[in-house]
């Protein structure tokens, strides 16, 4: 049986999100590495990204529709997202606080920013990976 | 017959499947779509992966022609 559309829109959105932000991640990891503290390259980096995203995210859906139709979110759904995001949103928190935590301690603006990003990606992965799970394995 | 594993040392099983076929051979398709949920989910409540809230499992009686307590049933462990 073909996954519902919530199920497949998962799939695209952990893909876009892999692919965008994860692609950020892997050119702006470097930069800091080599100590770039200019706002600038990063800001064109994440724009680059964004569009990809986006681009990914428009695309996928589009697929997932013509390939198995839509329907609406029904409360498996629903269910399976709240637990997602109840199980997830941890991630982001230790984010905000480490970051105010580097913020006490004088650390580069450029660093924090990243820092708060990197938890925020890492937050919606773990959330979309977990819904992904929950569809197979049952809530 | 289809269950899944609750923390009260019980589980909710279901006879939604043998009560289709009863019913004229009713798709899974069909029922869900009068219920108001998707084929997907109603799958996963016929294979014990999803317990639905009390109104979808009303409805789903409903729509088979029973008794609430003929299409669900509580069995201890």
């Amino acid at each position: 049986m073909l996954p519902s559309f919530e199920e497949r829109s998962v799939w695209v959105q952990l893909i876009a999100l892999g692919l965008g932000l994860g692609g950020y991640f892997a050119a702006a990891g470097p930069m800091l590495a080599r100590g770039v503290m200019e706002t600038t390259p990063y800001v064109a980096v994440f724009a680059v990204s964004l569009v990809l995203l986006i681009g990914v995210m428009i695309a996928g859906h589009i697929i997932a529709a013509v390939f198995g139709g839509t329907e609406e979110e029904d409360e498996r759904d629903r269910l399976i997202g709240w637990k997602a995001e109840a199980r997830s949103s941890w991630v982001l928190g230790l984010g905000v606080f480490g970051a105010i935590g580097a913020l006490v301690f004088g650390v580069e603006g450029v660093w924090v920013a990243n820092g708060l990003l990197l938890a925020l990606f890492a937050s919606e992965m773990l959330k979309l990976a977990l819904q992904a799970v929950s569809y197979r394995r049952g809530v | 017959m289809a269950g899944r594993d609750k923390p009260g040392g019980g589980r909710v099983i279901n006879h939604i499947r043998l009560l289709r076929a009863a019913a004229d051979g009713m798709t899974q398709g069909e029922l869900a779509t009068r219920v108001g949920v998707s084929r997907q989910t109603l799958n996963a409540i016929e294979g014990g992966k999803y317990a639905p809230s009390l109104e979808i499992a009303f409805k789903i009686a409903r729509e088979l022609g029973r008794p609430l307590a003929e299409v669900f049933e509580f069995v201890e462990r």
